[in-house]
């Protein structure tokens, strides 16, 4: 090359020149391995400013929304301890609302973490960036099923600690009202873990309905019918049908996980589990297997 | 290398390509050309594995890209100035896509100063220009110091400094060895860029070979005459298998004789001649002629083709 061109020509060479390379295509360095992989998806979580926001007012909410409840809760025990009618009210509720107060926040958590896991994804086709992602690891199974642990990590760890921090807050305020709140017992730490799995899973399956729909209205709409819309319609149309159905909704897995006693019409534990099992199962399948046949 | 066998993609009703073989060789820049909706960035998607071919194959270095072990190490490319997440920095999106293959960081900083994008490389790429897009996909695109380069329409939005350092860019690239292919549909580009040229229209290969061949290959040469005595010099000239055409009073336009046998009719016979030019057809006379008949969307009004009263409707 001449010196004349020298200045205008950029040098795209690294250490070392491909043409000393061996024709054939092997390529000489690490390729994309799932751990690369999970740590290029955290570097995308991580670095876009909506995640944290979204991140944040999880937090906000749920701590928001126990001290509230706290609040709440201390009023309805004081109003019990001098009304008896309420006092009735407050024993048929079982006694011990306050174990349940750092929780109080779980559903607007899971339309949060669950909006998050649409956007992570739809937002890739919505961009252009799935040609980048899916380019860069054209077998693009890695590249989903990293996504997903970190979106299913993100939720549990995010919710689990908003958690903490909600009773933490409740404490002293129940305090004040003469209610004990034990974030030690083991119903306190079963509530603690159950929703924050939930959460999880509720992000998984808006995730596939990201990667399935790859349209972030449609997929956070789709997200917010099953979870919040389909419920309601369930209970509002008469017939036994409704009504057993209703039980196998992915958000009424929750009650029956958590319950002291079973309760009435809903599931045993063991078939809650199964059934919000199969709910982000069936969809974070059919969402990996469509996604490697389609087009990006 | 880049080897298409029997490529062919149909969406719905409609074949983008059309089961078409080619080879783009390593070592030399080949350009790949051919108006909008031809199946230029159809294929191009399809050589990176993100659109799946309805039929028949393409390789880089002999596998499919899925079949590499390390992607991003044997091809880089540029499809789509904007295949970057708006929101996030420039800096950051070839932090992620270098992470994927272990690629240091050092590796990214290079890329950016190379690209010239140093300046901008901490802002959000929702924000940037055309141009700045582009010089991202690029940067990305070399992130691996790949063996083979795939650009799709690299110059578009670029200004003239860009359009200089991306044609000085993949002549070095392809010094070095490496296969670039490289997609335009501005012939002009292509002719100061290409060594070699595959030109697609409706989805089929129209022509594949060396840049030159294109230009010569397309029409024989002209050679423009001025003289005084044009009458005189077109009876001289008439023969078998050459046309004069007289374009002014004292231009004529030869077709079919070179112009050592013209001026040597012209110096027998006393005509004076005062101008004698070969005219050689641009890539872009070859380019139209070549693809007059498989263009997709054409120009409804062309100068005088249109009648005036077809014009409004």
């Amino acid at each position: 090359m001449s010196s004349t061109t020298v200045e205008s020509t950029p040098s795209p060479r690294g250490a070392e020149t491909p043409a000393q390379r061996s024709g054939d295509g092997s390529s000489s360095g690490p390729g994309p391995s799932f751990l690369r992989v999970l740590n290029s998806e955290f570097i995308k979580f991580r670095t876009l400013l909506s995640t944290l926001i979204l991140l944040g007012s999880t937090v906000v909410v749920m701590v928001g929304f126990g001290a509230l409840s706290a609040w709440g809760t201390g009023q309805f025990s004081q109003a019990a301890a001098q009304d008896p009618e309420a006092g009735a009210r407050f024993a048929a509720q079982g006694g011990d609302l306050a174990v349940s107060v750092p929780t109080s926040g779980i559903a607007f958590a899971q339309l949060i973490l669950g909006s998050l896991g649409v956007l992570l994804m739809s937002s890739e086709f919505t961009t252009g960036m799935a040609r980048s992602t899916f380019a860069a690891v054209p077998k693009r199974t890695p590249a989903f099923a990293a996504k997903l642990v970190v979106v299913v990590l993100t939720s549990f760890v995010i919710t689990a600690a908003s958690t903490l921090v909600a009773g933490f807050v409740s404490v002293p305020i129940l305090d004040n009202y003469g209610l004990g709140l034990d974030l030690g017992s083991s119903q306190s730490v079963k509530l603690l873990v159950v929703n924050s799995i939930y959460v999880a899973a509720v992000a998984a399956i808006g995730m596939a309905l990201g990667t399935l729909i790859r349209n972030s209205a449609g997929g956070i709409m789709s997200l917010v019918g099953l979870f919040f819309v389909a419920p309601i319609a369930f209970q509002l149309i008469p017939g036994d049908f409704f009504v057993e159905a209703r039980k196998y909704l992915p958000g009424n897995t929750v009650e029956p996980l958590t319950a002291v006693e079973h309760l009435p019409d809903t599931l045993e534990a063991w078939q809650a589990g199964l059934v919000l099992g199969a709910w982000v199962v069936v969809p974070v399948l059919l969402a990996g297997i469509l996604l490697k046949k389609r087009d990006v | 290398m880049i080897e298409a066998r029997g490529l062919t993609k149909v969406y719905g009703d409609k074949t983008a390509v059309a089961g078409v073989n080619f080879t783009v060789e390593a070592g030399r820049v080949t350009g790949f050309l051919g108006p909008n909706g031809a199946g230029k960035s159809t294929t191009m998607r399809m050589i990176m594995g993100l659109d799946r071919p309805t039929s028949g194959s393409v390789t880089v270095n002999g596998s499919p890209l899925a079949g590499h072990a390390a992607p991003l190490r044997d091809v880089g490319a540029l499809l789509d100035a904007k295949a970057v997440h708006t929101s996030r920095s420039a800096y950051n999106h070839l932090l992620a896509m270098a992470a994927t293959h272990s690629i240091p960081k050092k590796r990214v900083h290079e890329v950016i100063e190379m690209t010239g994008l140093a300046e901008v490389a901490k802002k959000k790429v929702g924000g940037f220009s055309l141009g700045m897009g582009q010089r991202l996909g690029i940067a990305a695109a070399l992130l691996g110091n790949p063996q083979t380069v795939i650009l799709d329409e690299p110059v578009n939005g670029l200004d003239p400094e860009g359009v200089v350092w991306v044609r000085n860019l993949v002549k070095y690239l392809a010094s070095e060895g490496r296969t670039v292919f490289l997609s335009s549909h501005l012939m002009s580009e292509m002719a100061v860029t290409a060594d070699h040229l595959i030109v697609i229209g409706r989805g089929k290969i129209i022509a594949d070979a060396p840049i030159q061949e294109i230009i010569t290959g397309q029409g024989q040469g002209r050679t423009r005459v001025r003289t005084d005595q044009p009458d005189r010099l077109m009876q001289l000239l008439a023969g078998t298998g050459v046309s004069v055409e007289a374009r002014e009073r004292e231009l004529l336009e030869v077709t079919g004789l070179d112009p050592r046998q013209i001026a040597t009719a012209a110096l027998e016979n006393h005509v004076m001649i005062y101008e004698l030019t070969p005219l050689q057809a641009s890539l872009e006379e070859a380019y139209m002629e070549l693809t007059k008949d498989e263009v997709e969307y054409h120009s409804l009004i062309t100068t005088g083709a249109v009648p005036v009263e077809a014009g409004g409707n």
